[in-house]
């Protein structure tokens, strides 16, 4: 995944997450603040410049990461500026029509889905997922849900490799050649992973055992130097973009 | 179908997700009292999570030839039980939303009622009730992972038609709008997802059943059968 490997290699690794959190959620309120569009933009683009130049993430890395979720943006817009009036006259007693007197509403929008996403963004590339459940422990969120997190972020990419070198190996025989073949092959992959979910599950349970452990999974959380100086830095930074969203024009 | 970051106002962000604590929150009250009835359980709802989001990445073969990705909602809830799915869930969304950058954190709440709450309830209650009028096990298994998937793109419809209601016809207009645009992709995707989970759940009593019955999913003499 694109995301994690820029979370572990950026320019940023080693400022504490906590830094990291609150720009990401000061750059979330500074989206819904913004009293404009062009408001809203300037805090997209000053976050998507703080996280390509300032973390060091490659522009075309950012940008292939952020196409997806782009092209889904561009998609809902679409689909609001488009009315559908009801009991009028045409054939099908419905009528599409493109609402104009909506489109300054429709703007605010999606700059502002655009700005929560560069603040998303600035968190996913900058801050490796161990670090984001460690913060939530700080939050004092359920123990069983974070145990949850750990345990699949750890099985995550397990799990995944299973997927690819059987679909590979299906692949290479044909598995995905017609329609029927492959919702074979897919049934026959996915009933394997859920079997492996429930072996996979028993292992690490007895490992678990063998090693005392009968509660939390804890790990060791890593000093992260200058920690306070990063958090006060970025509270000034996030109470600057939020301002700076709220007065301009 | 996942709602875009940042894409609904606040009112509706912060109470959506008010309403989804309650059951994530009882969700994980369920995993805990199983795991401390099973010991043996703790690590099983964990590694579903990590299944959940990997199937969630499968390119599924789609009727009309385009690709879509399964939710898994169904599978899930047939697997693990729907309260236990709310929590994985809402973990496999947050994890696409960090991730992936799909979905997001301001509309996980919104999400997380769609595609973790009302999509493994309703596969799960009709699960159970093509099983008591006795229809066919392969097709109530279909039944229950297309109708899911259905019934979650209605909610993320409705959601979206009351965040942004239409200028003109409201509500009912908006809602309209939202499931017929949605429908073209949904509806092919909800067959293949049933299709799917038919296949597999055919695959797992094959080949494993004594996992199965460990599970609870299916009862003995299903598997004789």
């Amino acid at each position: 995944m694109l995301t994690e490997q820029s979370a572990y290699t950026n320019r940023w690794r080693q400022i504490s997450p906590v830094a990291k959190g609150l720009v990401s959620l000061f750059g979330m309120v500074a989206a819904f603040a913004a009293g404009s569009p062009r408001a809203a933009l300037l805090v997209a683009i000053i976050l998507s410049l703080a996280t390509v130049l300032g973390a060091g993430i490659p522009p075309a890395r950012y940008l292939r990461v952020a196409t997806p979720a782009l092209f889904f943006l561009l998609a809902s817009c679409l689909s609001l500026l488009v009315s559908l009036e009801f009991n009028h006259i045409s054939t099908f007693g419905v009528s599409l029509h493109l609402s104009e007197s909506e489109l300054p509403r429709i703007t605010q929008v999606c700059c502002r889905s655009l700005a929560c996403l560069t603040a998303l963004l600035f968190l996913a590339l900058t801050t490796p997922l161990t670090d984001i459940i460690s913060l939530m422990r700080r939050c004092k969120l359920p123990e069983t849900l974070l145990d949850l997190m750990t345990l699949s972020y750890r099985t995550l990419f397990v799990l995944s490799e299973a997927v690819h070198e059987t679909a590979t190996a299906q692949s290479a025989r044909l598995g995905y050649a017609t329609f029927k073949l492959s919702m074979r092959s897919l049934g026959g992959l996915v009933a394997n992973l859920a079997v492996q979910v429930w072996q996979r599950s028993q292992a690490l349970h007895l490992s678990a055992s063998a090693r005392g452990n009968d509660g939390a999974l804890r790990f060791l959380e890593p000093d992260y130097p200058g920690s306070h100086r990063a958090i006060l830095s970025a509270v000034i930074c996030g109470i600057l973009l939020v301002v700076t969203a709220v007065y301009i024009p | 179908m996942h709602i875009m970051e940042g894409f609904l106002p606040v009112k509706h962000a912060i109470g959506w997700s008010v309403a989804a604590a309650p059951f994530v929150i009882y969700g994980l009250y369920t995993i805990n009292k199983r795991i401390k009835e099973k010991p043996e359980q703790r690590m099983l709802l964990g590694v579903a999570a990590a299944f959940t989001f990997v199937l969630s990445a499968l390119k599924m073969p789609s009727v009309t030839g385009s690709c879509s990705h399964p939710t898994g909602t169904g599978l899930g809830a047939i697997l693990f039980g729907p309260a236990a799915m709310a929590p994985i869930g809402a973990v496999v969304l947050l994890f696409q939303a960090i991730l992936l950058a799909h979905g997001g954190l301001t509309t996980l709440g919104a999400n997380v009622i769609s595609m973790a709450v009302v999509g493994p309830f309703a596969a799960a209650a009709i699960f159970r009730a093509a099983k008591a009028v006795k229809v066919p096990f392969a097709f109530s298994i279909f039944l229950a992972a297309s109708c899911a998937d259905l019934l979650t793109y209605i909610t993320t419809s409705a959601q979206l038609a009351f965040a942004f209601p239409d200028p003109a016809g409201g509500f009912a207009a908006s809602f309209t709008k939202f499931a017929s645009v949605f429908a073209l992709t949904q509806i092919p995707l909800a067959i293949s997802e049933g299709l799917l989970t038919v296949v597999v759940i055919n695959a797992l009593v094959r080949f494993n059943s004594p996992e199965l019955q460990e599970m609870k999913v299916i009862a003995v003499q299903e598997v004789q059968a």
